[in-house]
Order: C-alpha cells, then structure tokens, then sequence
C-alpha cells in the first residue's frame, strides 16, 4: 500500500510531498520518494525529505519513473507540475504541453492513479472534503469507486459532483441527472438516492452528497471544489489527450484548487 | 390353486396390477405403513407429501388414533391432492394439511350407547371370568371397549403375533374356550342382548374389541368421498393392509376394508398372512418396506412428468420482454420493469438470492402510514420480502459472488405475466449449478403470489438445499412494526403495521414442488427443503405467499393462513393456470398487435402489462400511484395521471375496472370536499395527491437537484385536477353508457366538481370572470392567472355538470330531487353558475385560434428553440429556473392537452393551431408529455412527429441510459403511449356517443390490431396500410357501434364490415 512521491527537488517539491504525504496518511498508505537522477548526479537521502524512505533512481527520469512504477505494487504515485508561466491563456491542441514530461509520461502509462500537485493550488493539508465529479456512466466511476475505496470514512465528505450538459452517455447503465422531472420533490431525492447507490459502495459509514451543477464541466468542477473548500478532485480519465479527450483534465490542471487524484481506465482482464 | 379353489396370483400378476398410477391410496398403518409405533416413519412422510403434491388423494384408515398416527407421521402436505385419517376404528375422519390434521367428522356414542358398550363388555368380562380368567377391560376408547384377554402381556409387536397367539389359545383352552373366534361371536351376542344392532366386533387376538364401528364404516367413508365424490372409479384406488386373511380363528384386522362397493379395488397385502388371504387381496408381503417401495414406484412415473412441466414462457418474442445478463447499475431498474403485480400487490423483480444491489420489496396498495421524514406525508407501508430464499449446493451459499456467471437471463411473459429466470452459474468450488424461477401475482386470485424455484447440479452429484428467508422490504416506509409468527414447515406469517394507517398480513410457505426427489429437513436447526441429487436432478420447491390487508388495522394472521392454505391446497401448477387463463381473458380486449415495428409492439405491450397489473377492478379503495406498483417513487400517491392519462385505456379495455377507479374518486369526495373548505371555498377539490383518506397529501415543499429546499406549490394551486376527474367521469359515461354510475356516483361528481370552480372563479372589473392563482400542467409557471387548460375544463366542468342532472332529472327525477336536497342545490346557484361559465375567461383569440395559455404568456421571454434541444430536457435545470419562470417555455403538453382531452370540442383547426405554436417550445420535461403530442400530431397528420413523440415516450422507462424507472414505472407515459397507438394512430376516438375513425398509421406500421369496448359493443379493429391508402376490419359483437366516418355517424351492426381509405379521398364502406 504504497505512495510513491516523484521527487526532482527538495525544496521545489515541498508542496507535492507536504500533499503527497498527507494524502498516504488519509488513506493509510505508506509514503516512500522515488528520486531519478541522471548519471553522476547526486543521490538523495531520507534527510532531505524529513525522514521519509527514498529510492534512488538513475537514468532518463520519465522513462525510469515509468518503468519503476510498472514493476511496483502502488496505489498512487504523485508527480508535481510545473508552474503556470504568468498571463498565458489556455493551450491550444490535443497535447498537454505545460504539464512537465515526467508528468506527461505517468498520465500516458495509466500504471497507477496519478496525484498532480501545481504550484499554487491549495496544498492537501488534512482530507476532509473531495470532489469526485460523475458524468453518470458506469465506465466514468472507475474515480468514485477508488475514491470509496481509499478516503471513504466517518467524518470525511465526498461530494459526488454531476455536472449537467445538454449531452447525455449513451452507454448502458448511465444514470444522467433526469431529464424529466414530473414533480420535483420526489424527483429530485430519489434520483440523488439512485445515484449514490448506483455508483459509490462504500461500507465505512462516510458520507456521500450529491452536488449537481449545470454548465462547462472544468468549470463547474473547479468552482465546486473552490466553493466546497475540498482538499482533492479525484476524477477518471482514459488516458488519452487524442481526439479532443481529456479536455476536462486539461483544463482543470490550470484551474484546479486543489490536488488532483487522476484515475486511470481499470486494466481490462485477460 | 387356492383352498378355496381360486388360481393363486402369481407375482407376475401382482406386479402388473401394481404397475397402474392409482388416483387413491389407501392404508393401514401399523404393520403396513410402519413395523411398529417407535418406527421412523420419515421416508413415508416423504413420499405422502410428494404423493400429495402430485395430487394423489391419500387415506390412512386405522384404528388408533390421530395422536398416535399424526404424532409418528408428521406430514404436512400441501398441493392438489388431500391427505385423510380415518382413525378410531371409523369414528373419526380427519383431513391433513400444511398446518396440521383438521377434524372432519366424528361419530360420538350417545350416552345410551355408551351404557350398551360398556354392558356388553363387562357381561363378556363376567363371563370369562367365571371360567377363571384375569380379563380386564379398557373403558377410555372413542365408541368402543376393548376386552383384554391377556393383561400380562403389554401391547405385543406385530412380531410377536404368533407367540402371543399361542398363549391366548393355550389360556382359552385351560379355560374350556374354543379360542378367540368364540370369544368374538359370543361378544356379538351379548352385543345383540343388550341391545346394540350393528355393532363392530374385532380382535387383534389380545383384545375382543366391542365398538359402534369398524374400518368398514372408513371404507364406506373413502368410497363415497374420494371415489364416487370425485367422479372416480373404485379400480382408481389400491387399498394397501397387512392382516386380511384370519388370524386363528378370527378374522384380521384389514378384513373389514372389503367391502362389497369396492369390489373391483385393489386390495394388496404386505404382511406375512400366515393362513393365506381372501381372494380379492393380492398378498405380496415385504411388510412396510414392500409398502414404501409401492408409494415410490407411484411417484417416480408422475415426478418424471412433473419435472418436464416446469413453466416456460412463451416463445413467441413480441411477447417476452428479456434482459440478458447482469448489470449491476441497471439493476434496480430492472427490478422496476420485472414487477408482477396484480392491482392488490406488486413484487419489485430482484434477486431471489438477492446481491450487493438488490432492492426487493412487496407494495400493497390502499395500505399507507405516516412518514417520519421531513416533510412527513403519507407513505405506503411496504411487506417483507417474500421472494427471498437461501440456496446452498455443495456446501456453499449460492450467489452471483460465488464463483462465475456463465448465463443470465430473465423474460417477462407478458402474455401470462410471469418472470422467469434462467441461470447458471460456476462455483469457486468448479461445480456447475443451473437454476430456474417463475414468479407471479396472482390475477386469478389477487391475494396470492407463487413462486417455483428450481436448482440442478450439471457435473456431479450434490446435496442442495433451498430455505426460505424472511427478508426486509427495501422500500422502506412508515412501517411501525412488523411481528413474525412462525409456521411450522417452514412458513412464517408477517403482520405489519403502519404508522397511524392501515396494515397488511403477509403469510409464506415453502413446499417441495411436485415430481421433485427433495424433502423437508432440518439444516442447522432451520427447516430446509433439500437432499442429496444426482447430476442433472432438479431441486424444485413452490414458495406461496398470501397478503391480507386493510386500510385503519392489521388484518389477522388467520385471514392470510387461510388464503395460503388456499393457494397451497390449488398447488403452484393449478394457481399458474387460474392466473394465466385470466391474463389470456384480459389480453384478449387489451391488446395491440403492431405488425411492423417490434420496438413499438413491445413499448405498448409492455405498458398494457403493467396498466393491467397496476389497476385493481374491483376494489374502490385503491387507485393507479403514478409510479405504479412497482417502486415507492411517488409513494403510491394517486395524480391527475390516473383520470386523464390511464382511465382510457381502463374505459375501453376494461370498463369495470375504470368504474372502480371513479369510485375510488367519489368515495374520497369528503376529503375533496374538505380541501376545498379549507381553501375558503365550496364544492370539491380534489387532493392533487391522494392516498388512503382522500385528503390533500402532497408534501409542503421538497429538496430540489442540489440540495435546496423548494416549496411545492401543486398541492395549493394545480386545481385543474378536479376537472381532470370530472372530465374523466364523463369520458367513461360516455363511452360506456353505464347510466347506474351516473345516477350514482358520477352527476354527484360533476355537480361538486362544478360547484367548486364556480366559488373558485372571482369577477373582475373587465365583467369577466377569472381564475387566479394556478398552476397549470406547465408546472414551469407557478401562480398564474387563467391558465387556459384549467379555465376552459372548469368551464366545461360546470357546463357538463348541469347537462348531467338535467339528464337524471329525466330519467329518476326523484334521484335527481333527493341529490339536490342532499347537495342543497338550488336553481338559483346553478344559474349562477352558469353564468361563472359564459363569462368565464379563456384565453381563446378567434383569430388565431390559438388559447394564450395563460394570461400574459405572449409577453414572456422568448427563447431561442435550440436552447430547447435535445428533448426530453428538464429546461428549469438547463436554463434556470428564474429564466423559465420567465420564458415561453412549456414543460409538458398544456394547450395541447387542453385540444386532446376536449377534441371533441375543439376541431383539427383549433389543434393544429395550438399544436403549431406550442410543440417547439415544449420541452417535453414531464413524463406526461411526448405521448399526448403524439396523440395530437397523429390526429392532425404530423405522423413524423408523432413517431419521434412516441418513441420518446417509449424510452422513459425502457431507455438502458436514462435510469428513470430505479424507482418505479411511468404510469401516465403507459397511458399516453396507449393514446398515441389508439387515438393517434390508429384514430379512434370519441365523438359524443359514437366513435370517430380516422387513422393515421406510422410509416413502419403495416397493421395494428385494436380491440375496444364502446358503449356496451365489443369490436376489434383491424386497420392495415394498403398502397395508397388505408383498410379497416372491423368485427362488431354484442350491439351496434356507432362510427363517425368523414363526419358522419352511421351503426354498425354487429358482424365483419371492411371500410377503405384511398389517401385524400373518403371512406368507402364494405
């Protein structure tokens, strides 16, 4: 039950171990760094990341991160982001781009669930509240059920945010907020229970609320997490910036204000 | 050769004979059935209650009594057959079943006879005595004395018999005796001295018996209640003893049964008949293990037919409504869509094992509580789950989880209206297991549900065990307790009771179904049905489940026993057949046959299924919940969706059941009339949710999509509904005819109705009067002025009103005069009245045609139509709701209603109109809408649009991606869909006292099949898409129907008459 923080600098990771750190012990891991240095450059020990276990590394850092989660047993793995350069706008084109390749290289191998800690997001202190926002597929909740999985527990809220669009999944099992509302005081709640139960199982006695917000996904998550003060956005995502996907992930690298738990396909069996 | 010079039998005869299924088996029990009083009679059990089940009528005729036979035997059977005991020497007739022996007939000595007995007795006593002999006499036998020749010896085993013969001869002879026949005949004369006629007189050596009866007043007994009772033959019967030749020199004990009425019966003897038997019996020997091995070979042949008779579902696809597979985020819905209900209960699809997922849970309708939630209101109260049961096979719990699932299937028989389930699934232990289901509502006989459950190792043998499990409703509800009594065998009876409300008994039992090798056992302590299979042997059992219930109490225990036994003596086999011939009677006026889009055939079957099962006829203490039966969304509450959207299809496919409907309205007019008092006004308002009392049951306010609390306003404002039912009371008047209703129920309906729109009404200065304040079926627009769906029905309302007792007044005048009086209805109101309705404001521009649907609509924000699209789309959510408030925006059909529920009122121009400039910025965000614009563009030739509507419809519940059924059907979409195919498409509907026929089919629809009840005709339609035109059959039964074609009325005498359409031209009649 393992946490690996991907650590290029002390000093400019501090934000992403502090979250890093925080994150493992809210959901019982243990935390270990992985430091990839390329040949002849220095090693770090425990001292510099205040007694925690590193694993020194030496090569080509995406690619050897890469190839060390692979082989590991993680539950997550936390890579910080670059800085936003002040006063652009958004980035044109399918590629992330600003993310930082080692970034870039975890989002694409899908090896485990990616922690991605920006400069100036509100750092995760103690998870409290989280946002794990719901288009109400099945094949989008693969983020719902690790999340119950991982931080459900008494006193902590998961805000289950479904985000209302005039486009709707097509696939079997969705459960989109209800496009017909005969009388909206049963509606309403009995959607809410349906959702809940259709899409998080968690036993540990956490509690779960339906946030429904309508307009531009990113936003709506952002302004959700923003105005619900949550420590984290846990969310799915295929893996895949091809095509127009992943927009919502995109954009909410730049706009969220708070970590981001990115939760990759499950592998598929056989 | 026999002595007697008879031909003795050969085995070869004796198997033959036995080789025959008898209807009646017949027995003794000590000797025969069992070696002695301490023996196990288990498997004997066994094989009666399969015997049973199967329908075998079975008689145990002995001369104990039913403590000592009932106390060894210990059946419990249930199905077809009975299971009696003829006990006491013939003085007692019992009859055995799921709870235990019941006494049929006893014959009781009169105190003189009882003198006789004990007299002859002693005077036999005194006079062995007097030959020094120790007898003694047992006095405490029903009707007889038995004279104990021997009291040295305790009560000998059949065993023993030879021995204890040997002494009683030797101790007669000491005596100068001629043995125990002497004793018998001089029994029989002292008997004769002191004046008993007819007495019984037997001997099992030990005793002389001196009695009032034998077995052959038994046999008497079986012969004329189970032979020629039951139209049977005495051959039909094998009569199974151990001791029908004598014993000494007295006759044995199972002589008696040969009486000469069932001479041609045949008699069987299994004990050892040391001196030979009558010529009648067969003796074959082998004692109780012979006799067992005769119950097996009966059943064996009957299981094997059992067996391949579990139930299937039609194959017929149009009529199965299949899921395949397991999702587990579909599955509550299709829980939802897998309910068999029956109007009375309605029994949501789940698992019967159940899963992480499963939500099962049993609706009663009528039976409420109050809710403890916030808001509170009137909730119903739910029944345990009586479709839960627990299955193990080779040692482990049998579910989804355990190990792999290889086939998954589920069909809704919509014909028979059964769910079956199909599944096989591979353990972790590497055994395959198949299991099949069949669970139904019984419409035959509304308080009962049945379920058969089957289980059959495919790859080895195994011990595989059913248990019936008392589950918990997952619906919830304002349940304020629930007491468990357990049966024995495996039952338990459930007495719910509601909070401040009614209640409910819900009585289960689970049997071995017949033909299946598995018993009833004791697993762990628990009673179990189960045993040990071979591969591909089925493990079947039928669990029956009874409901009574009633709206201020809880019913007894007793009643709903009373109703399981009922269920448990027809058998599962029997109530499947009852309730499938009365679904077939239903169908056969219910249903549409689409030929051309199997998607459409299904949305409308599926939906007539569920109107069929959701309605109860005849009990007018329950309405359609416009979610039905089958989730506790809406909480059972009845809306306008019953009167204006199902009543149709009731009215023409069902008129009883419509009738009951309206009466469910005007039982509850107190409380109609009480919301309207409260209002400040008079008459009746209608609750615009009803549940048991009538009275207005709608929740204050409620917790919109993200958490926020919204005050509900329909229970204060959308007073359309009292229109809606008086609307209704007219369609169904109108298009059955029933003038008792009327005179009844109905005029007093309208004219309340009617009075509560004219007190509702206020003049304003412009001299007209108006109605402020409302909520029309747009429920985007909260508190508005003139609504015209509401104004131009209140409108109608009193118009219709007064019409309805001008027509009573012609037809019982004294009714009319003593309703009046009731009402305290005077010309002057009615007047007054009238007056409310001619100058009532409606909206209407003669211009335009078009009704302003309410007042100031036309000024409202528009809205860019794609702002509108994709459609269905709740555009208070998308929008906003300050901007929809604002807008010309229209949630469901409003206007458009106005022009379907009065069409024949309102002409195509006025439809076409009004349909024209409201379907665009309709957003179609209530269930209640696309089905009615179907109906509407169908009538006006906008087939296009109609498909488009009616396909939306369709996808409400049926959609995979929606999930709006989880929590229970769209009542008012079935309706509406049922409208569209009938009103729309087909164009049937009503003109006055005749029917309009007008059809406007899909493109893909080749041929749809409709069958109507109209004013006392039955006739079906058959109306098929020719080139360039259209063709209708019509068979007209019972009386004329009246028809409007190119508008014109003309009576169709019953017979086949075929009506032609070219496109643009009139019909041309054959």
């Amino acid at each position: 039950m393992t946490l690996l923080i991907a650590v290029a600098d002390p000093r400019a990771d501090e934000e992403l171990v502090t979250s890093a750190r925080n994150l493992a012990k809210a959901a019982g891991w243990v935390p270990r760094a992985v430091h990839v240095r390329e040949a002849g450059g220095a090693e770090l020990g425990s001292a510099d990341l205040a007694d925690l276990e590193v694993v020194d590394l030496e090569g080509e850092a995406a690619a050897t991160l890469a190839g060390f989660a692979a082989k590991a047993d993680l539950q997550a793995i936390a890579v910080g982001l670059r800085a936003l350069p002040a006063g652009k706008g958004k980035r044109k084109g399918n590629a992330p781009g600003r993310l930082g390749h080692v970034a870039e290289a975890m989002l694409a191998s899908g090896v485990a669930p990616l922690l991605l800690v920006r400069p100036g997001m509100r750092p995760l202190t103690e998870l409290r509240r989280l946002v794990v926002p719901l288009e109400g597929s099945p094949s989008a909740s693969g983020a719902m059920k690790r999340a119950d999985d991982a931080f459900c527990r008494r006193g902590r809220e998961i805000v289950m945010l479904h985000v209302v669009t005039t486009t709707t999944p097509g696939e079997s099992g969705s459960l989109p907020a209800p496009r017909i509302v005969d009388q909206e005081h049963y509606e309403w709640s009995a959607w809410q229970e349906e959702f809940t139960m259709r899409f998080s199982q968690c036993p540990e006695g956490g509690r779960h609320r339906v946030a429904v917000r309508v307009g531009t996904p990113a936003l709506a998550i952002a302004e959700e997490a923003r105005a619900d003060g949550a420590e984290l956005v846990v969310l799915s995502w295929n893996g895949s910036f091809a095509d127009g996907h992943g927009a919502v992930v995109r954009e909410l690298l730049e706009t969220a204000p708070c970590p981001l738990l990115i939760i990759p396909p499950e592998p598929r069996a056989g | 050769m026999g002595e007697d010079g008879t031909r003795m039998p050969r085995r070869d005869d004796i198997e033959k004979a036995l080789e025959r299924e008898f209807a009646v088996l017949c027995f003794d029990w000590d000797g025969t059935a069992v070696a002695d009083r301490q023996a196990d009679a288990a498997a004997v059990r066994n094989r009666i209650e399969r015997l049973v089940a199967l329908g075998v009528d079975i008689a145990v005729v002995s001369g104990t009594n039913i403590r000592n036979v009932d106390g060894q035997l210990g059946a419990r059977p249930s199905g077809e057959g009975r299971l009696f005991m003829f006990l006491s020497r013939g003085s007692e007739v019992y009859v055995v079943g799921p709870s235990g022996p019941r006494l049929l007939e006893r014959r009781q000595a009169t105190v003189e006879e009882d003198e006789q007995l004990t007299a002859a007795a002693e005077a036999l006593r005194d006079e062995l005595t007097a030959h020094g002999l120790d007898i003694e006499i047992v006095y405490d036998r029903l009707n007889r004395r038995k004279v104990d020749l021997i009291p040295s010896w305790s009560d000998p085993p059949k065993a023993e018999i030879a021995e204890l013969q040997r002494q009683v001869n030797e101790r007669l002879a000491k005596a100068g005796i001629d043995g125990v026949g002497a004793c018998v005949e001089r029994a029989r004369e002292l008997c004769h001295k002191v004046g008993l006629a007819h007495p019984g007189i037997t001997s099992d050596i030990k005793h002389i018996e001196i009695g009032l009866t034998d077995k052959s007043d038994s046999m008497r007994y079986v012969n004329k209640s189970l032979i020629e009772g039951r139209g049977r033959r005495p051959q039909d019967m094998i009569v199974l003893g151990d001791e029908f030749g004598p014993i000494g020199d007295s006759d044995g004990s199972d002589y008696l049964t040969l009486i000469p009425q069932l001479r041609r019966s045949v008699f069987v003897s299994v004990g050892v008949e040391p001196n030979g038997v009558p010529p009648r019996v067969l003796h074959l020997g082998g004692g109780p293990d012979a006799f067992l091995r005769i119950l097996h070979d009966q059943l064996s042949e009957r299981e094997e037919v059992a067996y391949r008779s579990f139930p299937e579902p039609t194959r017929d696809p149009a009529w199965r409504f299949e899921v395949k597979g397991f999702d587990p985020f579909r599955e509550r819905e299709i829980e939802t869509l897998l309910t068999v209900a029956n109007g009375e209960t309605g029994t949501r699809g789940a698992l019967e094992e159940g899963s992480a997922v499963s939500t099962p849970a049993t609706f009663v309708a009528g039976v409420f509580g109050d809710g403890t939630g916030d808001p509170a209101f009137r909730q119903p109260v739910c029944a345990p789950d009586w479709i839960g049961l627990r299955l193990q096979a080779w040692g482990s719990v049998v579910n989804l989880s355990n190990g792999e699932l290889v086939e998954h299937e589920r069909v809704l028989d919509m014909r028979h209206a059964v769910v079956y389930r199909y599944w096989r699934q591979r353990l972790r232990s590497g055994h395959m297991l198949r299991v099949r289901t069949a669970r139904f509502a019984s419409l035959a006989d509304r308080q009962l549900l049945a379920l058969r459950a089957e289980a059959t190792p495919e790859d080895g043998g195994a011990r595989v065990i059913w248990a019936g499990a008392v589950g918990v409703s997952h619906a919830g509800g304002p349940t304020k307790e629930t007491e468990f009594e357990m049966l024995d065998a495996g039952g338990f009876i459930a007495r719910t009771r509601g909070r401040n409300g009614g209640g409910h008994a819900l009585a289960v039992a689970t049997r071995p179904a017949p033909g299946s090798p598995v018993a009833r056992m004791v697993d762990q302590g628990r009673e179990v049905i189960g045993g040990r299979l071979e591969p591909g042997d089925p493990a079947t059992i039928d669990r029956f489940a009874a409901i009574v219930s009633a709206r201020t109490r809880v019913p007894s225990g007793e009643a709903a026993r009373r109703a399981l036994e009922r269920a448990e003596q027809l058998g599962y086999d029997e109530l499947l057949r009852r309730h499938c011939a009365a679904w077939e009677e239903r169908w056969h006026d219910a249903d549409l046959m689409v030929d051309g889009d199997a998607g459409d055939q299904e949305a409308l079957r599926f939906s007539i299924y569920h109107m069929i099962s959701t309605a109860h006829p005849t009990k007018d203490t329950v309405s359609v919940g416009a979610r039905g039966l089958g989730g506790m969304s809406y909480f059972l509450h009845v809306f306008w969706d019953t009167e204006v959207f199902t009543l149709p299809f009731y009215i023409y496919t069902h008129p009883q059941t419509a009738r009951t409907l309206l009466a469910y309205r005007f039982r509850n007019l107190p409380g109609a009339r009480e919301k309207s008092g409260h209002m400040g006004h008079k008459g009746a308002l209608y609750p615009w949710e009803s549940a048991d009392k009538g009275v207005e049951t709608t929740p204050p306010y409620g917790y919109g999509p993200d958490g926020e609390m919204v005050p509900i306003l329909s229970g204060l404002m959308e007073h359309h509904i009292s229109a809606d039912v008086a609307w209704g009371t007219w369609e169904y008047w109108k298009a059955t005819g029933d003038d008792e209703f009327m005179a009844t129920m109905g005029v007093e309906m309208l004219l309340e109705t009617a009075r509560f729109w004219a007190s509702r009404s206020s003049i304003d200065e412009d001299g007209r009067y108006h109605i402020r304040m409302v909520v029309g079926p747009d429920e985007y627009h909260e508190g508005v002025d003139d609504n015209a769906y509401t104004n131009v029905l209140a409108r109608w309302n009193i118009r219709k009103a007064v019409e309805s007792l001008a027509w009573l007044d012609s037809r019982d005048s004294a009714c009319a005069d003593e309703l009046r009086q009731r009402l305290e209805l005077d010309s002057g109101e009615i007047e007054a009245w009238l007056l409310v309705a001619d100058l009532l404001v409606d909206g209407f521009d003669p211009e335009t045609k078009l009704f302003e649907q309410f007042a100031g609509f036309y000024e409202m924000d528009d809205v860019p139509i794609e702002k509108l699209r994709p459609r269905p789309m709740a555009a208070d959510v998308m929008l906003g709701r300050e901007v929809t408030l604002k807008a010309k925006v229209v949630k469901q059909a409003d206007v458009v209603m106005l022009c379907h529920v009065l069409s024949d009122e309102y002409g195509d121009d006025v439809a076409l109109a009004n349909y024209d400039y409201y379907e665009p910025i309709t957003s179609h965000g209530s269930s209640l809408s696309p089905g009615i614009h179907a109906a509407v563009a169908a009538r006006l030739g906008a087939v296009d649009d109609a498909v488009d509507d009616f396909k939306m419809a369709a996808a409400i519940d049926l959609a995979d991606n929606m999930g709006n059924a989880a929590r229970g059907l769209h009542m008012a979409t079935m309706g509406g869909l049922w409208q569209a195919a009938v009103m729309g498409f087909a164009g049937l509907q009503r003109r006055h006292e005749a029917l309009l026929i007008d059809p406007h089919l899909p493109p893909a629809w080749k041929r749809v099949r409709v069958p109507l009840w109209f004013r006392g005709s039955r006739a079906e339609f058959d109306l098929r898409r020719r080139k360039g035109g259209v063709e209708v059959g019509i068979l007209v039964e019972r009386a004329p129907l009246r028809v409007v074609l190119d508008g014109t009325e003309r009576e169709l005498e019953p017979g086949k008459h075929r009506l032609r359409r070219r496109d643009g031209a009139p019909w041309e009649v054959s």
